[in-house]
């Protein structure tokens, strides 16, 4: 069975990683963005040498995001879409695995990211990580 | 590691550099800022630091992360002015592609196609050319130009718009448009060429950088297309043109006409290069106007003297020449090749036939190829009266320079 699992952040978040302050969200340091990085090599590595990965992908910065929409019936083209504060996907990983609950627990490990001790102010209430199951058919859909 | 090694690697790498973000990005405009700033940065750090172990890699990063910055300051700015950027999707991005061009090309020529876009005008498309794919620095093409370079920073962003509001995708135009798409680019690359080396105003003709970049620019042209007759026609033209530019000027500067150049100072290596690239040219179909340009030159370049210049070859080859373009400077040229094979009448009956051709009244040349010929004739007054007639019509020094000895000569005759 194949879940996704799918972490957001908004372009403020992209910022502050990339060493920059934004309005009341300070700049990562190069320790806790080394951290992190590290951290997420290590956490897909588990998951590849244990055969669950089946693949994973950080997004750039929402802004370079276009959107393509109807508008009077005409497709319109925006550019960096998002508010700044928008919380969009930012990454995914998709596994392989025995059950829904191992999926969870798999994406679990996400919460202990280490850099984010020093942030945790800026995350409060936004430390969101989903899961969800990937259909493998149609027939998955239609039922 | 020497700063002008830095500067041919960071050139050479501009238009890869570039290429790559728009493939990756989009937004043209920006990214294009964004990749003179990169190159600005190595230019500036890699003199002391060292070149890194991957310099292009290294300078996509580098004007990838710009491009965030600049665009995310773009973005926050718009939104308080409570506009967001919308453009239509152009109807021919619904269909499926009439081709696909292989994503690993070399994007230098999809720059080219964008730069050279009929959508933009042709100052722009020169200037545009010259900053996205020659990684000149707009004060450079300023100064190039005689422009201030407030002129030519509005120049380049009015092209970069005109991309912008033309949608024009990232890729190599349509089957059914590219030879036309092409004909511009070399018309551009010409243009440059020209430039350089014929200045049409300023003190000096100390400009032949743009020649020299002109040929670099058409080299890698003829890399990517070396099928192409007309490719190669333009690098020959260019190559058997500039292998004359060193006794084309005196020592104070004043301009020797061909005849009476010195040949020893002509660039054989140029002239034998160029001389192969167009003879290959022609074997391999029916000739362009560059390769028959080129073939010109090829001929005059293979005289040891001025006398034993093969006329009567350079006339056939003007004749083909009209029948593929219309342009009155050709007819100039043909005029002449006349008189040099059946005397100056013929070629000054040929000139009357120019007179009322709005081109070319406002220039010099219609004048002073006239003072020529009849000095050829023996009519010394008239050539006189023409040699300055064709003084008043150019602002070029050099040119106006020899065109009053010309007829002072005369005077003294």
């Amino acid at each position: 069975m194949k879940y996704m699992i799918l972490v957001y952040g908004s372009q403020q978040d992209y910022d502050s990683m990339a060493g920059r302050a934004t309005d009341g969200r300070p700049a990562w340091s190069a320790e806790d963005f080394a951290a992190l990085g590290a951290f997420m090599e290590s956490f897909s590595k588990d998951l590849a040498e244990s055969g669950e990965l089946v693949d994973t992908r950080g997004l750039t910065a929402p802004v370079h995001a276009r959107r393509i929409q109807l508008r009077n019936d005409v497709p319109v083209v925006t550019d960096g879409p998002y508010a700044e504060s928008q919380e969009v996907l930012a990454g995914y990983w998709i596994v392989e695995c025995d059950s829904f609950d191992r999926a969870t627990e798999i994406a679990a490990r996400l919460t202990r990211i280490p850099g984010l001790d020093h942030h945790r102010e800026s995350f409060r209430g936004r430390e969101v990580i989903d899961v969800r199951p990937i259909a493998d058919s149609r027939a998955d859909l239609d039922g | 590691m020497p700063e002008s090694d830095v500067e041919d690697l960071l050139r050479r790498l501009a238009p890869q550099v570039l290429g790559a973000v728009v493939r990756r990005y989009g937004h043209f405009d920006t990214a294009e800022d964004a990749t003179q700033e990169a190159l600005i940065a190595a230019a500036t750090q890699w003199p002391g630091d060292g070149i890194p172990d991957h310099p292009r890699g290294w300078l996509i990063t580098v004007a990838s992360r710009r491009l965030t910055d600049l665009l995310r300051a773009d973005q926050a700015r718009r939104r308080r002015e409570d506009t967001v950027a919308r453009w239509v999707l152009p109807e021919h991005w619904l269909a499926p592609a009439a081709d696909t061009a292989p994503a690993d090309g070399d994007d230098t020529l999809i720059l080219l196609f964008m730069c050279c876009h009929p959508a933009v005008s042709p100052a722009s498309q020169i200037a545009l050319t010259l900053r996205a794919v020659g990684g000149l620095s707009t004060a450079e093409i300023a100064r190039a130009f005689l422009v201030p370079e407030t002129t030519m920073t509005r120049r380049i962003s009015r092209a970069k718009q005109q991309i912008k509001d033309s949608a024009v995708p990232f890729g190599m135009p349509a089957a059914s448009e590219r030879a036309g798409r092409l004909a511009a680019v070399l018309h551009v690359l010409y243009l440059i060429f020209s430039e350089g080396y014929a200045s049409t105003s300023g003190p000096r003709l100390h400009r032949t950088e743009l020649a020299a970049e002109a040929i670099r620019l058409t080299r890698i042209v003829h890399r990517l297309l070396p099928e192409d007759g007309e490719v190669t026609g333009l690098i020959a033209l260019m190559l058997l043109t500039d292998a004359r530019r060193p006794a084309r000027t005196g020592r104070a500067g004043e301009l020797i006409p061909m005849a009476e150049q010195d040949r020893s100072r002509w660039d054989k290596a140029q002239i034998t290069e160029g001389v192969a690239l167009v003879t290959s040219a022609l074997a391999r179909g029916p000739a362009g106007p560059y390769q028959l340009q080129a073939a010109i030159a090829a001929v005059h370049d293979e005289a040891p003297t001025a006398d034993s210049t093969d006329w009567p070859q350079i006339l056939a080859l003007y004749e083909v020449l009209m029948q593929l373009s219309d342009n009155p400077v050709v007819k100039l040229n043909h005029a002449v090749a006349a008189a040099m094979v059946r005397g100056p009448r013929a070629g000054l009956d040929l000139l009357a036939g120019l007179d009322a051709d709005q081109r070319m009244t406002a220039g010099h040349q219609l004048p002073a190829v006239r003072a020529h010929l009849l000095e050829m004739a023996g009519e010394h007054d008239a050539a006189r009266d023409a040699y300055l007639a064709a003084a008043a019509r150019t602002t070029n020094l050099p040119q106006q320079r020899y065109l009053h000895a010309r007829a002072a000569r005369l005077s003294d005759g």
